[in-house]
């Protein structure tokens, strides 16, 4: 669906992105696309929703270049980074000329912009001025637009800033269906959180490069550098007696009433403590991974590259 | 409010819709109509073709009523008559119709900036010259519409009321018209390249009415000290006043060929161009 291969961008002097390759498959799914601010997520966003052409290398969405080709972009939906609508107008008025824009008119417009409102579930508050929404509404009218045209690629630049609570998890909720219905969804954030809690599969920007791409647990095994730190509850003495004799140990921290061990090659001590601690031999109680989560790989990725 | 699951059916047609360039302009036609401000506009623009009507069917009566002759030289003091009178057709209160474009033309680009509304159009079949060539047109077709009740109906009530020998000649919108369009498109391209160049509808306003008056100013003290009147090309306002006299051909008209056709080439080229340099998908970052 999404390619790219040595794509780059420059704004003058700047390097926005560094020339980046990764793929994107066919067919549903959400992506996350992670990055602290700066990192080249808007301009990456930007190449792929066609608004601007790359400085180098090749950009294909749908297998065509986007930058102004209508027949790509009639296939995406954009939802921009930002809060700022027109407060005087009507957002029922607003969908429409988005609708108009993407090629609807009629009876097929009115039927697009019922589905959409009843997607986001606005149906009944369409009609309310923007200055009259809570940010959370207005987010949604701003997913409405871009769901109009029944996109097969949905692009949401930091959806869920200033969002409460309950509104970024009834959006999550959201694109979790749209995904499940075959949707692409590619979503930007720096706030690792967000990212982790709405997908496992992302593309790790740093300073305009791509980092990573792939499952976090994917990306966990490739930092060979950087071992496993995994905590063990249970009798410290014994299970620092079992550790010590582990080929992969590569660190071993005592804590009151359990160990932290740092290993190599977790998939190979894991199936061994699983069994002594099955057979009686080790005294485990609990065992629980420290750092396989996104901002653990994040913090690596991003100290190794500075 | 339950969230629906969204379900496939089959994609919508996106083939029967309308040009962008005319979704955009009725966007902005439907704006300007809430907005309201057409009212007290509508109510003086009226006033003076009221006037202008009225003074038709005076000159109609002077020229046919036996009892009015002894005013007859009074009236040709007064009123303007000949070419001059068919170029003054056109020149219903110049500053409040650069007022007027001001105060719509200014917000129809830096509204859109002001919430990023562009990525979004842009990240829609539309391509930039789709925008610009509708904020062009709107900016431009909205003085056009103003002042061609002033060409149709004294044209029409001159020919109505005393036929091919009234104060308007049959002529006068085959002159006059050309002349409407030049002032238009120079009146939208300023406003638009303005508008370009602000980052609020209020800033937006600011800068059209600067750079009218600026210019303006401008032109005036480079004239009065240099004594040059070419220069006086760079005086949108002049500009618009002149057009309509150099296509009905008054004896002394406020300037020539030449300089007002370059003076309009370069303004509608200058603001033509700002605007599409500032409208680009570039200028339109997320």
């Amino acid at each position: 669906m999404i390619s790219l291969d040595r794509a780059s961008l420059r704004y003058g002097p700047i390097l926005g992105l560094s020339p980046t390759t990764f793929e994107l498959p066919d067919g549903g799914g959400i992506t996350g696309l992670l990055g602290p601010n700066g990192a080249g997520k808007s301009s990456l966003l930007q190449l792929i929703s066609g608004l601007l052409p790359p400085s180098g290398g090749d950009v294909k969405v749908f297998g065509e270049a986007p930058f102004r080709n209508p027949a790509v972009l009639a296939r995406l939906g954009l939802v921009p980074e930002g809060d700022r609508l027109p407060t005087g107008l009507r957002a029922d008025r607003w969908l429409r000329m988005m609708g108009e824009l993407s090629g609807l008119s009629g009876e097929p417009l009115k039927a697009s912009m019922a589905r959409a409102l009843a997607i986001v579930g606005m149906a009944d508050r369409a009609y309310l001025t923007f200055a009259r929404m809570s940010k959370g509404m207005r987010q949604r009218i701003r997913l409405a637009q871009a769901l109009l045209h029944e996109p097969q690629l949905l692009i949401l630049d930091e959806p869920f800033n200033g969002l409460d609570p309950e509104a970024r998890l009834t959006l999550m909720d959201l694109l979790r269906r749209l995904a499940e219905g075959g949707v692409r969804v590619l979503v930007s954030s720096h706030i690792l959180g967000e990212v982790a809690q709405l997908t496992d599969r992302i593309l790790l920007l740093f300073r305009g490069r791509l980092l990573a791409e792939g499952s976090v647990g994917e990306i966990r095994q490739l930092l060979d550098r950087h071992p496993v730190e995994l905590r063990l509850t249970g009798e410290p003495q014994e299970l620092a007696r079992w550790a010590v004799e582990q080929p992969e140990l590569a660190a071993l921290r005592m804590e009151e009433g359990a160990i932290v061990v740092s290993v190599r090659s977790p998939r190979d001590i894991l199936p061994r403590l699983q069994r002594a601690a099955a057979g009686g031999q080790l005294p485990l109680r609990a065992l629980d991974p420290l750092d396989l989560n996104l901002d653990a790989v994040f913090q690596y990725l991003t100290k190794d590259h500075a | 409010m339950p969230i629906y699951a969204p379900t496939l059916p089959p994609a919508p047609d996106l083939t029967q819709g309308h040009p962008p360039v005319l979704v955009l302009m009725r966007f902005d036609l439907a704006r300007l109509w809430r907005q309201k401000i057409g009212r007290f506009f509508g109510f003086a623009f009226l006033l003076v073709l009221i006037v202008k009507l009225a003074v038709i069917y005076v000159k109609y009566l002077l020229d046919t009523n036996v009892a009015l002759r002894p005013m007859q030289d009074f009236a040709r003091t007064v009123l303007a008559h000949g070419a001059d009178f068919q170029a003054d057709l056109l020149n219903p209160t110049s500053y409040l119709l650069w007022f007027l474009v001001a105060l719509v033309g200014g917000g129809l680009v830096a509204r859109d900036t002001l919430y990023r509304v562009r990525p979004l159009m842009y990240a829609h079949p539309v391509a930039p010259k789709d925008y610009l060539i509708a904020k062009l047109g709107f900016a431009s077709a909205l003085p056009f519409a103003v002042l061609l009740p002033f060409v149709l109906l004294p044209w029409a009530m001159s020919l109505g009321v005393a036929g091919i020998h009234g104060p308007v000649w049959p002529t006068a919108p085959l002159r006059l018209l050309p002349a409407l369009v030049l002032i238009s498109v120079l009146m939208g391209a300023l406003a638009v390249g303005a508008s370009s160049m602000a980052a609020t509808p209020r800033a937006g306003v600011g800068w059209v009415l600067g750079l009218v008056l600026g210019l303006s100013a401008l032109a005036g003290m480079v004239h009065g000290l240099t004594g040059i009147r070419a220069v006086d090309a760079l005086n949108p306002i002049l500009l618009a006043e002149s057009w309509p006299q150099l296509f009905v051909g008054v004896d002394h008209p406020l300037m020539g060929w030449a300089p007002a056709l370059l003076g309009t080439a370069f303004h509608i080229g200058l603001w033509t161009f700002v605007a599409a340099k500032r409208t680009l998908p570039s200028e339109a970052v997320i």
